[in-house]
């Protein structure tokens, strides 16, 4: 029904716009964006399912992402291997969670795990420390890195661990509309 | 696998919409959630397999019609998306200034929405009619009408004053129109329809933003929810990763100090400069409202003792407006001023006291100009005080307008000049947003209250609007800067929705009723022209639907629940029971969070104890199992 397009089959779209936020003319956009980078790589042909996958190195040449400071955690808590290597999927599953029309607990699922960078499931000193030095640019001295990480985990652990789970930050981001 | 089989029983069960909106809220990845979804599609056509035998082709069918259905539905919400306005340039904006501009823009697009409603509904219903029953307008156009709005412009369509007051009718036996009735109807159901929109944007908005105010300025917070994923632009990363630093580096200084205590005699000082200011500011504004006042008095004699068609009385007719808004422009240089000078200790109260002050100095004058058009114009023995009424707000609006464009030059392509070639260190300038956000408030409370005297200005008010949206962007994309300071969108756009509301819509409502109910309408123009007030026009309707015994109801409906005052005492009395009641669950609910932050901090420590016993466990063991 409506355009016709011979990248995907009907099902496969039916199932990527259930799956995203996307309607179905997003999702073919997203998908020349995503052949954009690599035209040699990505073939016309989606319907077959083929197992391609971009390297990190394009993905993160991406406009909307080559200045975010934290791009390369987001490449890799989105990618299937880990690395930062995207297969379509990944992508769209990416742009899906970043995009506006995303709840507020799906992105704070996701920002939690981007700043857990060494993927324990919890938010340590470590964690925190290279959150903040991202942040900031190193422009902080690494007391002034310390004192400010002990201040959030003093605020924020509600269970006295020491660290921050999934529980401690979501209640966090809940008391702070301006997150997005 | 357990839980997966739960989940997917639980999806079965959903409706369609729901089972789609819970498959794109799960957070896993794509192929987890398509594995899932195709599960549960197959387990839905498998039950509706089993329930077969009872229809067999119409479920099939009805399967059929809703998949259509469905797609349907989503082609068409793609298009409507094509009606969104502006969406590209607000995305970029977001992108390269953050959110905090970005709100006045959406602050903008959403008034203009507004007054595009507005314009349609009054264009539609009272305008178009008029056409039908118009009179010729004999008078000859000058350039200068499109500034004073008096001249040609004072017998057309544009003012209260053109409108007829008798029925239309097409043929002799057709429908009849009765303008009366339509144009109190429209004015009143758009003014409803204002109110609950506002009411349930404040709502909402209120909801999302202020849920838990305390434990807000976390540092905390600051640091991991602050950072604005939506911006692109390197230049305004870098710019927000040093503010971050500097913040954080600020928020350390403080904590490593001290809290000073003042002394006594320092608190005294500090006191007396902020009552100072207090009267200094109220004090600007008393005198602006006197001044805008005798003006507008002044104004009114120029207009009763000459003739009208002078041009340099009309050109006179424009000194109230321009020094309306050069009052509006230059006052809160001054407020600025005086918040630099009383040096808060919390940056977030100078900028609300900032606020406070502009919005008191806008409503009063505003509420004056209110007062002299209700009280004096409307005693005054003028041909027609409403059209009267009407261009003084046409020009205000105006005015205002090309003092919006000018402050737009000076304000930031002028300063961005000096600041980049002459005076180096001023570097360019920043987007003010809250000055912004109250122009824009105080533009649209003109238009609100000239909505009765002028149907058309909301029409007018829209195109300005339409061009303000886009000179503010060109001029902010070429000279200004992103912020420097943390700009809490959400809260200051809750804050500005309500001031919206509170002052200015309420203060509309109070005009327009006054208008309604206690004034005398002119006796020789516009639709009211001869009656006692303007509501007496809905009263003889009810009279003459008295003879009617269909409507039997609506005269019942009127008599019982307008007429009374019981009605309202009772309406009052049950509104007030249940705030009553909401307050005391909102207490409770208060009360019961801390008792459940307790017992979390207490799970933890248990938890701590537990894992301390159980890494002494092994030893103690290897000591009872080795003799």
């Amino acid at each position: 029904m409506g355009n016709k397009q011979t990248i995907f089959t009907p099902e496969q779209l039916d199932a990527y716009q259930d799956c995203t936020f996307f309607t179905r003319k997003e999702i073919l956009r997203l998908f020349y964006r995503y052949r954009d980078l690599a035209p040699q790589l990505v073939p016309l042909d989606y319907t077959d399912k083929p197992d391609v996958t971009l390297p990190y190195e394009l993905i993160g040449s991406m406009p909307e992402l080559k200045d975010n400071p934290f791009r390369q955690r987001i490449a890799e808590v989105f990618s299937e291997d880990g690395e930062g290597n995207m297969t379509l999927d990944d992508f769209l599953d990416m742009f899906s969670v970043m995009s506006e029309m995303a709840p507020r607990d799906l992105k704070a699922y996701y920002a939690f795990k981007i700043y857990d960078f060494n993927n324990d499931d919890y938010i340590c000193k470590s964690d925190l420390e290279k959150t903040v030095n991202k942040l900031t640019r190193n422009e902080l001295t690494p007391e002034e890195v310390t004192l400010a990480c002990n201040k959030v985990i003093d605020e924020a652990d509600l269970d006295n661990d020491g660290k921050l789970s999934l529980e401690d930050f979501q209640h966090m981001i809940i008391r702070a509309p301006d997150f997005l | 696998f357990f839980e997966e089989a739960k989940l997917i029983g639980s999806l079965v069960s959903m409706s369609t919409r729901e089972r789609i909106k819970a498959i794109q809220k799960m957070p896993e990845t794509m192929k987890k959630k398509r594995e899932i979804r195709n599960k549960v599609l197959k387990e839905i056509t498998e039950k509706s397999r089993r329930h077969r035998n009872q229809c067999d082709c119409c479920a099939q069918c009805l399967q059929r019609v809703a998949v259509s259905y469905r797609r349907f539905r989503n082609t068409l919400s793609e298009y409507f998306h094509l009606l969104q306005l502006w969406q590209k340039t607000l995305k970029v904006i977001g992108g390269e200034f953050g959110t905090g501009v970005l709100s006045y823009f959406i602050f903008l697009k959403w008034l203009l929405t507004f007054n595009i409603f507005s314009f349609l509904i009054n264009f539609s219903f009272i305008t178009i009619p008029q056409f039908v029953a118009a009179t010729p307008n004999n008078l000859s156009f000058m350039g200068l009408e499109l500034l004073t709005g008096a001249g040609y412009f004072q017998e057309t369509v544009l003012y209260y004053g053109f409108y007829t007051n008798a029925t239309i009718r097409k043929t002799e036996k057709g429908a009849s129109y009765n303008m009366q009735l339509a144009y109190i109807f429209t004015v009143g159901i758009y003014f409803v329809i204002c109110l609950l929109s506002l009411v349930f944007s404040m709502a909402k908005s209120f909801r999302r933003n202020f849920i838990n105010p305390q434990m807000y300025s976390g540092q905390a917070s600051k640091l991991l929810c602050t950072w604005d994923f939506n911006i692109t632009n390197e230049k305004a990363v870098k710019l927000k990763q040093k503010n971050l630093s500097t913040q954080i580096k600020e928020a350390l200084f403080e904590v490593n100090r001290e809290v000073l205590n003042f002394s006594l005699k320092e608190r005294f000082v500090h006191i007396v400069i902020h009552l100072a200011a207090w009267v200094a500011s109220l004090g600007t504004a008393v005198a602006a409202c006197a001044g805008v006042y005798f003006l507008s008095i002044h104004n009114l004699e120029l207009f009763m003792n000459e003739h009208k068609n002078d041009l340099e009385n009309q050109a006179a007719m424009l000194v109230l407006p321009i020094v309306a808004s050069l009052l509006n422009a230059f006052i809160p240089f001054f407020y600025s001023w005086l918040g630099l000078l009383e040096k808060f200790q919390n940056p977030r109260h100078q900028i609300y006291v900032t606020i406070t002050r502009n919005i008191i100095l806008k409503i009063s004058i505003v509420g004056i100009l209110c007062y002299y058009w209700l009280n004096i114009v409307s005693a005054s023995e003028s041909h027609c005080w409403e059209t009267l009424v009407g261009q003084d707000i046409y020009r205000l609006v105006l005015v205002d307008f090309i003092f919006c464009l000018l402050g737009c030059l000076f304000g930031e392509f002028v300063r961005r000049i000096i600041g980049t070639t002459v005076c180096v260190n001023l570097g360019m300038p920043e987007f003010d947003i809250a000055r912004n956000v109250l122009d824009l408030i105080y533009a649209q409370t003109l238009t609100w209250i000239g909505i009765f005297f002028s149907p058309l200005l909301p029409g007018i008010q829209m195109i300005t609007f339409s061009i303000v949206f886009y000179v503010k962007k060109v001029s902010l994309m070429m000279n200004c800067q992103p912020p420097r300071k943390v700009w809490r969108a959400a809260q200051m756009t809750t804050l500005f929705i309500f001031l919206l509301f509170f002052p200015s819509f309420v203060g509309v409502l109070s005009v327009i009723g006054v208008t309604v109910w206690r004034l005398k309408p002119s006796k020789e123009c516009g639709p009211f022209r001869g009656l006692s007030s303007m509501y007496a026009a809905i009263s003889a309707w009810v009279e003459i639907l008295k003879n009617y015994s269909g409507s039997k109801w609506v005269v019942w409906i009127y008599q019982n629940f307008f007429e009374s005052a019981l009605f309202f005492f009772i309406l009052s009395t049950i509104l007030l029971i249940i705030t009553y009641l909401y307050w005391q669950i909102i207490e409770g609910r208060k009360t019961m969070v801390k008792l459940l932050r307790e017992q979390i901090m207490n799970v933890g420590k248990d938890k701590m104890f537990l894992l301390e016993k159980l890494r002494g466990l092994p030893t103690a063991r290897q000591n009872l199992s080795v003799p």
